[in-house]
């Protein structure tokens, strides 16, 4: 059993959908309540959970564990503003680092026990590298690639982690961020196949604990797999 | 010159607070302890009662010339072993609070144009840091922070500084190195503090080893990671 974080849009989607299609047993949450799922949304287990509120996010590990021997997770919901410091908010600065760290680091915490044997995914953002416009964002996803390089070798042997820095995605996560659209959201990289260039890297037998997965990445393996 | 040093209590803190009155800077300080000048608040704390008093406060100290942000705690160990309200704590004290402070500062202008924002994270974040998963994040996320400040705090004129210590001669260290450690060939935090004091670069890696290890995790990330982990990791267990 797969389980994926943020799976009610986005690349979180795409991955859910991308497994169906294939068969393989996935269970899924989301912040959306299942009746704002889009249409065609696949027939698997999920759970509407707010990660930023942390008993829901134990309640969330431990719902997923009781769906079956859990074999791979990908810690993919991620939240942030696209806007400088001094228009951020005491409240969103908490709420953003809540959901994009903190609640990762509890749901490896908690999951650890079974995860022993498979593999752990951990999506972080190109932004890892520092992001000017979007401080508070880039911050979060720099401090889990320092905690998946950290745990990658602590666990190496028992589970398989990577942390994987997409971008940038056209998901429409930039515009909800508040980033006004221009020439450049035209470049950026289609979700599918961004989704299914993360599930290959996460499912290759070898390579680096960090991986950057954009435009030559996602290329290739568009080029090598096909469409997926 | 006005300066603000968070973590002035001890260590790396109390030895950059010692350099500045030493130049004749007029020094403020916040730490968990209360001493002269300085106001005592944990930075891990989410109480908006005891951030209104915090900023309150800074709007009496400042505006600042120089804010360095140099509190830290750590939690070592197997990451699974350790409770995870202590990573918790980790990564509000070392992240969220510097974030929210200099969000406060930025809100009420308590930065002056053509001064220094300094981040003290950590070696780690070249080296990697296995038995320290939480730590490594909240340093690594500071170092982003620092990263992502640097070009839209210059176009103000404030010059923002991302300080990677290595291992030093402080509390600090000796609180979460593995038991029986040598201290041979840590740096000494007042040596520390003054190359931090005088650099001049965005990056600045106090002493010859960790510039060193630096250079080495740039070229082999990962190497580096496996390293830390034979050498510390191992020893933690």
């Amino acid at each position: 059993m797969w389980f994926i974080t943020g799976a009610s849009s986005g690349l979180g989607l795409e991955m859910v959908r991308l497994l169906a299609a294939r068969g393989v047993p996935v269970c899924a949450s989301g912040r959306r309540g299942p009746g704002d799922l889009p249409d065609d949304f696949p027939n698997i287990p999920y759970h509407a959970c707010d990660l930023a509120d942390p008993m829901a996010v134990t309640k969330l590990a431990d719902w997923a564990m009781g769906q079956g021997p859990l074999r791979a997770v990908v810690l993919n919901a991620g939240a942030g503003f696209f806007r400088p410091l001094a228009q951020e908010t005491p409240d969103a600065i908490a709420r953003v680092l809540a959901i994009n760290l903190d609640a990762n680091i509890a749901l490896a915490h908690r999951l650890c026990p079974v995860l022993s044997g498979g593999r752990l995914g951990l999506i972080g953002s190109v932004a890892h590298k520092g992001a000017a416009g979007m401080p508070v964002y880039a911050a979060s996803k720099s401090a889990l690639d320092g905690f998946g390089r950290a745990l990658a070798e602590e666990w190496r042997g028992t589970v398989k982690l990577r942390v994987l820095h997409p971008g940038p995605v056209a998901t429409g996560m930039a515009t909800r961020a508040g980033r006004t659209p221009d020439f450049a959201d035209r470049v950026f990289l289609p979700p599918r196949q961004t989704a299914a260039a993360l599930l290959a890297a996460l499912n290759a037998e070898s390579g680096a604990d960090r991986q950057t997965v954009s435009f030559l990445r996602v290329g290739l393996h568009r080029v090598l797999k096909g469409a997926a | 010159m006005k300066v603000l040093v968070t973590g002035g209590a001890s260590g790396l803190g109390a030895a950059l607070v010692a350099a500045c009155r030493a130049r004749g800077d007029e020094v403020c300080a916040i730490d968990l302890d209360p001493a002269e000048r300085s106001w005592a608040h944990d930075l891990g704390n989410t109480d908006p009662a005891a951030w209104a008093a915090l900023a309150d406060w800074l709007a009496t100290q400042g505006p600042f010339d120089l804010v360095i942000l140099s509190a830290g705690i750590s939690a070592t160990g197997r990451f699974e072993t350790i409770p995870l309200a202590q990573h918790q704590n980790v990564t509000a004290v070392n992240l969220a609070g510097p974030i929210r402070l200099v969000h406060l500062l930025e809100s009420g202008h308590l930065l002056r144009a053509g001064g220094r924002l300094i981040c003290i994270a950590s070696l780690s974040c070249f080296t990697g840091y296995p038995g320290a998963a939480s730590y490594a994040a909240s340093k690594d996320g500071l170092a982003g922070f620092a990263r992502s400040l640097r070009r839209p705090m210059r176009k103000r004129g404030i010059t923002v500084q991302l300080a990677c210590p290595g291992p030093m001669d402080t509390p600090h260290a000796t609180r979460y190195a593995p038991d029986g450690a040598s201290t041979k060939g840590r740096l000494a935090p007042d040596r520390a503090a003054q190359a931090i004091l005088n650099a001049r670069s965005f990056t600045i890696i106090p002493g010859a080893g960790p510039k060193l290890a630096a250079v080495l995790g740039r070229l082999a990330p990962q190497t580096l990671t496996r390293l830390m982990g034979r050498v510390l990791f191992s020893k933690l267990k």
